[in-house]
């Protein structure tokens, strides 16, 4: 058998090459929204009528729009909002959702039927028709926004959580633990939790993704933050009545949001690999 | 090179020849050797055996004759012929009309959305050009042919709607559809019950003798090999190490693997046999093969000379086996390692106590209990008491459904109980058991993929107990789990692995060191050594009973295999239905007087080298709980033996042919001890 142990041997650990990739453009983006307005070129609220719809340039990297202003001092304005959104809306659905489907599983019965029953109703409402209902009553803001993404995507995480939980559960080492008298908490912290990770993660990924398009095309209606603010899903909705004659003004901030959507899905499923012990072996 | 010793007289009658059969796959290290040089022939009207453990390439042969190995395999073979076609051309046009085959799982086999009768007709309507009322009426037919009672209804019905042994039975007819010259049977009874595989084993041996079909069985149970099989090939990593008659192979196996492996295998007819002989090791890689002898570095009689290619030698009237030194090695038995000296036995009293233990399960939706709609629950355990010495072994028997696990994971409280007692060391263990109960009682699980956190390292699986218990902290654990590797024979470096890279038998070791991280007194075996091959099985069940020798632990040993409760087991407990109906020494048990279920139990069993006792047997009709629930005998509904009404009104009485040894039977026992001894 000596033969095989030696083949069998854990590797050492090996950065899976997409989660490099989708972790160095997510941190650039980050860096430039933290950093926008020291680098930003110019105010991204300042008007030059002189300078409008100029054509990308070295002055004007990403043009100007119709008032003049700098696009790409916009497109660095507008990326704190989506990574606030992306980010905010998503831990706001993970920090409720996840718990919420840990509940349900482990509590079958009563307290199970009453959470599902409600994500049920959560879920059947479509996504933007819950967001506006809760946007149009108050005046919109970007917290308002966050808040209401992230609880359009509460359901789906408690959903994946109980599904996935439930296997778990069924599984012989949560039968040892529950053998050795482990408690609950320890049960889905020790046991659980570790097993049920990667389909979240990649959950996660995806509900960055979808809570920065949600939030842009709540932005587009409206319904987000307001002029002159560059929320990127705004930026896109001003720049509609322009786009033959200056298509710039909505591509820049489109195409970033096409960059940051990919990156996080990137890195998403790179965290997936490395967290996954299976696949390290198998990668070497 | 091996020509005129392996083979068979390929004389024209030969329904399949295969000649010189190499399987390869393209691996990222190079090419895997699945099958090497494997020849085989099967006459017609002839049964031929395949064994081997996982991992033998026995599965790969049937693929190969089929043609269904994929685009991924490279298939060679000087001769892969059926009935003088060439298979490797021809196999499309040859499956599903000469060759039949029935796998091993029915319920995966059968299509769930279409109704028995289309599955059953469909070869036909592939094949012939039969009017569509004929091709039903002769499907019926098949049914009836396979011994299901009622075809008609059958064939309207839908796969689960059936049980497994029906599904096995329909799956056998659709093989049979298109009047097949060969039938390809791979592990055909290993997902059933042992009295259900002993109806689908009488249903294959009726249909070879009446239809002349020939048969290829493949499995790793070697007692149905020799119940059904003439001749018999033993593969070991993609080679044939044996060949010859099955009787001769079984009785007196020459290779040293053939050899090895029945000295692993623990037999239901030798109670308390001594130790099993495990072979060390594990199967060779197979992309850099060796070209000598490949059982070589696991082989108790190697020499200088295994370094050498192979050849298959004769050994004996119409065997061969692949091992040059048959004549030095004539005679000798595989080596069996000596057992630590027992430090502590079965001591008198009583460890675990358990009274009237009930628990039923029930089967209406969360939503129907809500509106109060309550259909019939399931009861799993019926008012079960048992009673376990310290540093016993109490083997718990029964087929699928009677209730084992249930009580197994009641007795550990790991599910409520809906009534009944149960002590421990003479305390009443509460509904909500305390740490010290826990750490006394451990459990260790039959599937060893989902017994350890994939997640969780060995180190990290082994030291939550100790933390858990306060048993040991930093450097101390870490003796501590260096220690428990040692005990389960596991090398000190695993510790480090995570269940992935370890194989099942090592899983396994991993499950029971963690079970007795704590030093328990008390370990639930729930078919700790089904899922495992035989040899390493061997292993795990020395490994168990050493365990009770040094450590005293005392065991409930849940298996549906008669031969390791007959191996390891000092008393028995039969399970029916929830229902205890016998229990006592082990010896006594497996000898009359037998409880009627334990009768058709042992009846079913297929004993190696017990071919001619078949007549003498029990067969029971239906499936393991059939019949309706009544006041009286649970196997009422089953039982051979009824003697009438008084068995569906009357609870069976408790009867004590010797003290120690109860059964639960309205027969006198004076007519009970009248059978024949079946083992």
């Amino acid at each position: 058998m000596s033969g095989q142990i030696a083949e069998r041997l854990p590797r050492a650990r090996k950065w899976p090459p997409v989660l490099l990739i989708g972790g160095v453009v997510v941190t650039a983006i980050v860096v430039l929204a933290l950093l926008g307005p020291a680098i930003a070129p110019y105010d991204p609220t300042a008007f030059a009528v002189r300078a409008r719809f100029a054509t990308p340039s070295p002055a004007h990297w990403f043009g100007t729009d119709e008032f003049g202003r700098d696009v790409l001092s916009r497109v660095l304005a507008g990326a704190r909002y989506s990574l606030v959104m992306g980010f905010g809306a998503t831990a706001i659905s993970l920090a409720l959702g996840v718990p919420l489907g840990l509940l349900a599983a482990l509590h079958r019965g009563l307290v199970e039927e009453a959470i599902m029953r409600v994500v049920d109703l959560l879920i059947s409402i479509p996504p933007v028709l819950l967001g506006l209902l809760i946007l149009a009553v108050t005046p919109p803001s970007l917290w308002k926004t966050v808040a209401a993404v992230g609880l359009v995507y509460i359901p789906i995480m408690t959903r994946l959580t109980r599904s996935v939980a439930l296997g778990l559960l069924e599984e012989d080492f949560v039968q040892a633990a529950r053998a050795r008298g482990e408690g609950a908490v320890s049960i889905l912290a020790r046991e659980v939790l570790p097993n049920a990770w990667p389909p979240i993660i990649v959950e996660s990924g995806l509900r960055v993704t979808f809570a920065i398009l949600l939030g842009s095309s709540l932005s587009f209606l409206g319904l987000g933050p307001q002029p002159p603010s560059s929320e990127w899903g705004l930026m896109i909705a001003e720049s509609r009545q322009f786009i033959d004659q200056a298509p710039w003004i909505g591509l820049a901030p489109g195409l970033s949001l096409c960059v940051l959507l990919i990156a996080v899905n990137l890195f998403g499923e790179g965290l997936r690999e490395a967290l996954d012990p299976r696949l390290h072996a198998r990668a070497g | 090179m091996i020509r005129g010793c392996t083979r068979v007289p390929a004389d024209a009658r030969a329904v399949l020849a295969v000649e010189a059969l190499s399987v390869r796959y393209a691996t990222p290290r190079g090419w895997l050797h699945a099958l090497d040089d494997v020849s085989l022939g099967i006459a017609r009207g002839e049964a031929l055996g395949l064994v081997g453990e996982s991992g033998s390439g026995k599965s790969t042969v049937v693929l190969a004759v089929l043609g269904l190995l994929g685009a991924g395999a490279r298939v060679q073979a000087r001769r892969l012929e059926f009935a003088g076609r060439d298979l490797t051309r021809e196999a499309g046009s040859l499956r599903g009309r000469r060759i039949g085959v029935v796998f091993q799982d029915p319920a995966a086999a059968l299509n769930p959305a279409l109704r028995i009768g289309l599955q059953v007709a469909e070869p036909l309507l592939a094949h012939s050009d039969l009017p569509r009322s004929e091709i039903f009426a002769r499907a019926t037919a098949l049914l009836a042919e396979t011994g299901i009672r009622d075809p008609a209804e059958v064939m309207r019905a839908y796969p689960h709607q059936l049980s497994g042994g029906m599904k096995q039975r329909a799956v056998i007819a659709t093989a049979l559809a298109a009047d097949p010259d060969l039938l390809l049977l791979d592990e055909p009874t290993t997902a059933l019950d042992v009295t259900v595989e002993a109806q689908i084993l009488d249903l294959l041996d009726g249909l070879r003798r009446n239809r002349g079909l020939s048969m290829l069985l493949v499995s790793h149970n070697l007692g149905i090999v020799d119940r059904l099989c003439d001749r018999v090939s033993v593969l070991y990593a993609g080679r044939t190490v044996e060949t010859g008659p099955a009787a001769a192979v079984l009785a007196d196996p020459q290779h040293p693997y053939a050899r090895g492996l029945l000295a692993a295998l623990p037999r239901p007819d030798r109670v308390h046999s001594g130790r099993l002989a495990p072979i060390p090791g594990g199967l060779p890689d197979l992309v850099a093969p060796d070209p000598g002898c490949i059982f070589r570095p696991r082989c108790a009689f190697a020499a200088d000379g295994c370094a050498a290619p192979q050849m298959m030698v004769p050994a004996g009237p119409g065997r061969a086996a692949r091992c040059h030194r048959l004549a030095a090695i004539e005679g000798l038995g595989w080596p069996v390692t000596a057992a630590p000296a027992p430090v502590r036995r079965a001591a008198a009293g009583v460890l675990v106590g358990a009274e009237g233990l009930r628990r039923s399960f029930g089967r209406s939706g969360r939503l129907a209990r809500l509106f109060r709609r309550r259909s019939a629950a399931v009861v799993a355990v019926d008012g079960v008491s048992l009673a376990i010495a310290p540093g016993e072994i109490l083997g718990l028997v029964g087929e699928s459904g009677c209730g084992k696990s249930t009580l197994g994971r009641l007795l550990l409280r790991l599910i409520p109980a809906d009534d009944g007692r149960i002590a421990f060391d003479g305390t009443t263990v509460p509904p909500r058991p305390g740490t010290a109960f826990r750490r006394r009682a451990q459990i260790v699980f039959q599937n060893p993929d989902s017994s350890l956190n994939p997640r969780k390292t060995v180190q990290q699986a082994l030291r939550r107990p100790l933390a858990r218990f306060r048993l040991a902290r930093g450097m101390a654990a870490r003796q501590e789990v260096a220690r428990l590797l040692d005990r389960v024979r596991l090398p000190e470096g695993y510790a480090a692995r995570y269940p992935h890279q370890l194989s099942g038998g090592e899983k396994q070791r991993v499950g029971i060191a963690r079970a007795i991280a704590s030093r328990p007194d008390f370990l639930v075996c729930d078919e700790a050594v089904s899922a495992l091959d035989v040899s390493v099985q061997a292993a795990v069940l020395n490994l168990l009973c050493d365990l009770r020798d040094e450590l005293g632990v005392a065991y409930l040993f849940i298996s549906h295999d008669i031969g390791v409760i007959a191996h390891v087991a000092d008393r028995v407990l039969v399970m029916y239905r929830g229902r205890a109906v016998e229990e006592g020494p082990v010896a006594d048990v497996l000898h009359p007087p037998y409880h009627p279920y334990t009768e058709a139990l042992l009846s079913a069993v297929p004993v190696l080298g017990a071919r001619g006792r078949s007549a003498a047997r029990v067969r029971l009709a239906g499936d393991p709980g059939a019949g309706p629930a009544g006041a009286g005998c649970c196997f009422a509904g089953r039982c051979p033996r009824k003697l009438g009404p008084v068995c569906d009104v009357e609870p069976p009485p408790w009867r004590f042919p010797t003290p120690g040894h109860r059964l639960a039977c309205h027969i006198p026992l004076a007519e009970l001890n009248a059978v024949p001894p079946l083992l």
